[in-house]
């Protein structure tokens, strides 16, 4: 499933990076194989969604979240 | 000794500067408030040390023009000395790029930044334990409480630039190919950025026809021998290594509980609320700038500053100067300042609103509530700062441009902020409305507005669909946590940026008055060339040129030389339209302070379709000459500038030209309002069709593109195929 999948509250960790022209990007924010990501909200025009993902908040549109292979786990 | 300061974005590096030198940069908690690198001098007896402020940047691989400055600083070696500061707070992310530069053998520092944070949540960060597994001296800092930083002053003082410290070693597998690399370029800082980023590494050095090619086939040989994609080896190693740093040092408290952060972005990016919120604020900070505390702030300084001026043109006078002096002071020099000058309370206002949503950590979250809407018209939530910006003035509107991500972003975003109507062309609305449209005119203004913006966003999408076509407005952003925004740095802030305005605006608009003072008051008098009285100014050069270009004009609803030499002066500045007018047709008075002198005059000389012509031009047309280099200065082209310069002359004559022949057809007034409202609703109503048909950036959903060429999305595809096949594997295991 991808990151888009993933509704707010729930968690997932990374498979694979695909995003295309902000791959290099979201690779070096720290979104790597095996990291875990907590997928806080999406903001009030359903895109983008914030993401907590090592102690930080970052936001991305699901573009690119649609583009990130993800497998959800809880808690 | 050159030091670089190099650190994420918002991570303090600016306050950090700030302390380290003693000056004055103001501070913003909005990710891109460095765009330029600023250099300054240490505050040190010992030695002397020039400190250079870079942009922010997550990563040595850059996206954004910004990063690009501090990332071939970096690459290039032009610095000595690194202190790389670090957010403690946001240790782990921080860290990546402090692994990359490691990578590097230059001398660095690292100064770990927000220590009061990490304190006030009750954790600990063990820094000598960190200097000893990174191998260079760490130091604790807050810069904001100013806590540390003698100790990092003493620390650059006795650090040996000659000698490097260890690089970090990684595993076999990735040695090994490095040192491949490293065999071929001779340098294993680039040789690593090359294995990371590809070719662009290798632009800051030569290589041979022969080692190029060698390097590019060990690229290709060694992608097989990972099993991870071969730019994320490297990312991932470095993680790797993070983490195990951070749990050695970093020991966290036992409680967490919910920040402030999340609860104060619980109302404002309220899935419900968030929007009108949003609305809400957006309006306030308008209401306090143009609204009726604006304008009465604005009302008392003007008044002020032209009896200042008052006394100092009586003083000028009463000397008994050449005429032409004292002329070129009182009219040039003084009419031009007064009317620069009297426009700075309303940005003021404005830029003080803009400060403290920068500082508390609110322009993020406008970006991020905004994006979704700007990219219907290709933009990212990003554009939508400098398009709020442009409503005060166009010229830091465009210079804000530089923060955005990708470079045919700012291109399309600085070339369509000149349409939205900045605050200097409010005199032209308010006289020309108030003069004829009576009890509407609230509405004609209202108007020009939304005009201003559609065009603007129109030709966003005309940009994207023609000349920049495939290009895609990237968004990705970190939300900062809330802060307090102080009353020091915001003031700093709000001060800085009117600075800007006035020496930048004010330079060029003084030279640009002088211009306009010769050529209004020299003409050609019974056959003499000689200085004019005010009475006179129908002969002058500038009439002169009304007169000549008055047929260009006619189209579109001019019918006098006055009006037309207003609109030319207007190039000059916006706000020097209403003044001249009065000039032209003779008004005793300051018509800039009292626009109700110049109602009768415009009343005998324009319809109402006419005035209204007048408006559009004017808030469409080329804006005024400090924006236009402003706009030199971001496109860098001849080109572009040449095009866009055209282009928006073209389009306020065609719109003007529109409007006018549609308003002058029929019978009244009446229909006047009611054919243009028609036209700007249905205009908005198409357009929002055709966006919505087809205007979404592409989201590599392929299923439901229409596009069947011009696909670039290859890694999607190959993601695709993956995906199928590990459903088809899922079903075989069922």
């Amino acid at each position: 499933m991808t990151l888009q999948e993933i509704q707010p509250g729930e968690s997932c960790i990374v498979r694979q990076v695909y995003a295309n022209n902000l791959r290099k990007r979201i690779i070096d924010m720290g979104l790597i194989t095996g990291t875990k990501i907590y997928v806080k909200k999406t903001a009030p025009l359903g895109d983008p969604i914030e993401i907590i993902v090592r102690g930080y908040s970052l936001t991305l549109r699901k573009a690119e979240a649609r583009t990130i292979l993800v497998d959800r786990i809880e808690g | 000794m050159n030091i670089a300061l190099i650190g994420n974005p918002n991570c303090g590096k600016t306050t950090l500067y700030n302390e380290l030198t003693g000056s004055n940069q103001s501070v913003g908690n909005w990710p891109g408030v460095t765009v330029e690198k600023k250099s300054g001098k240490l505050k040190s007896e010992n030695i002397q040390a020039n400190i250079v402020d870079l942009p922010g940047i997550y990563s040595l691989s850059t996206i954004s023009l910004e990063e690009e400055v501090a990332a071939n600083y970096v690459c290039k070696k032009e610095m000595d000395l690194i202190i790389n500061i670090v957010d403690a707070s946001n240790l782990e992310r921080n860290l990546f790029l402090t692994f990359q530069l490691l990578d590097g053998d230059f001398p660095m520092i690292i100064a770990l930044n927000a220590m009061d944070i990490v304190e006030k949540k009750q954790e600990k960060i063990n820094f000598e334990e960190l200097s000893n597994l990174v191998g260079v001296p760490v130091i604790p800092i807050s810069a904001s409480k100013k806590q540390g930083i003698d100790k990092l002053i003493e620390a650059i003082e006795n650090v040996d630039i000659t000698k490097g410290h260890k690089p970090i070693r990684y595993n076999k597998d990735i040695e090994e190919t490095i040192q491949k690399f490293e065999n071929q370029i001779h340098d294993r800082f680039i040789a690593i950025r090359f294995f990371e980023d590809g070719l662009k590494a290798l632009d800051n050095i030569k290589l041979n026809r022969l080692e190029t090619k060698e390097v590019l086939s060990i690229y290709h040989d060694d992608h097989k021998k990972f099993d991870l994609d071969f730019d994320m080896v490297l990312p991932n190693a470095r993680y790797e290594k993070i983490l195990e740093f951070v749990q050695k040092t970093h020991i966290k408290s036992a409680v967490t509980k919910e920040s402030q952060t999340d609860r104060i972005d619980k109302i404002l990016t309220h899935k419900v609320f968030g929007l009108p919120i949003f609305g809400v604020i957006m309006f306030t900070v308008f209401f306090l700038a143009f609204g009726p505390i604006g304008t009465f702030i604005t009302n008392q300084f003007v008044w002020v500053i032209n009896k200042f001026f008052t006394l100092i043109i009586d003083g000028v006078a009463s000397l008994g100067m050449a005429s032409y002096i004292s002329s070129l002071i009182t009219n040039g020099i003084f009419g031009g300042l007064a009317a620069v000058v009297g426009f700075l309370p309303q940005l003021a206002i404005l830029f003080f609103a803009l400060a403290i949503l920068e500082d508390s950590g609110y322009m993020a979250r406008a970006a991020f509530i905004m994006d979704r809407l700007l990219r219907r018209f290709g933009l990212s939530g990003k554009s939508f700062i400098p398009m709020l910006i442009g409503f005060g003035c166009t010229v830091p509107a465009i210079t804000s441009t530089r923060t955005l991500d990708s470079d045919h972003d700012r291109k399309i975003t600085t070339m369509i902020v000149p349409f939205v109507s900045c605050g200097a062309k409010a005199p032209i609305y308010g006289v020309f409305a108030g003069a004829l449209f009576g009890g509407g005119s609230f509405l004609v203004v209202f108007s020009m507005y939304i005009l201003g913006l559609l065009v603007a966003i129109l030709s966003a999408v005309l940009f994207k669909k023609t000349i920049f076509k495939g290009a895609k407005a990237n968004y990705i952003m970190e939300l900062p946590e809330y802060r307090m925004p102080t009353f020091r740095n915001t003031m700093r802030h709000t001060w800085e940026r009117s600075k800007e305005f006035l020496v930048k605006a004010g330079t060029i608009l003084l030279a640009a008055f002088i211009i306009i003072w010769f050529f209004s008051y020299f003409g050609v008098v019974d056959g003499t060339f000689r200085l004019l009285t005010e009475e006179e100014i129908g002969h002058s050069l500038l009439g002169s040129i009304g007169r000549f270009i008055l047929p260009i004009l006619k189209p579109i609803g001019f019918t006098d030389w006055q009006a037309a030499v207003a609109m030319l002066t207007g190039f000059i500045a916006k706000e020097s339209v209403v003044g001249t007018l009065g000039i032209l047709y003779g008004i005793n008075g300051d018509v800039i302070q009292n626009g109700t002198l110049l109602y009768q005059s415009i009343q005998a000389h324009f319809t109402h379709a006419q005035a209204y012509a007048f408006m559009v031009f004017a808030l469409l047309s080329t804006p005024c000459i400090a924006a236009v280099s402003a706009m030199w200065k971001e496109l860098k082209s001849w080109k572009w500038f040449v095009f866009i310069i055209a282009y928006e002359m073209i389009i306020a004559y065609l719109v003007a030209l529109m409007i006018y022949q549609l308003a002058s057809i029929p019978i009244g007034t009446i229909l006047t309002y009611v054919l243009t409202g028609i036209i700007l609703i249905f205009v908005f109503f198409m357009v929002r069709k055709w966006i919505r048909n087809k205007g979404s950036a592409c989201g590599g959903d392929c299923e439901h593109c229409s596009q069947t060429s011009g696909c670039n999305l290859t890694q999607y595809i190959k993601y695709k195929e993956i995906l199928d096949e590990s459903k088809r594997g899922d079903e075989d295991g069922k």
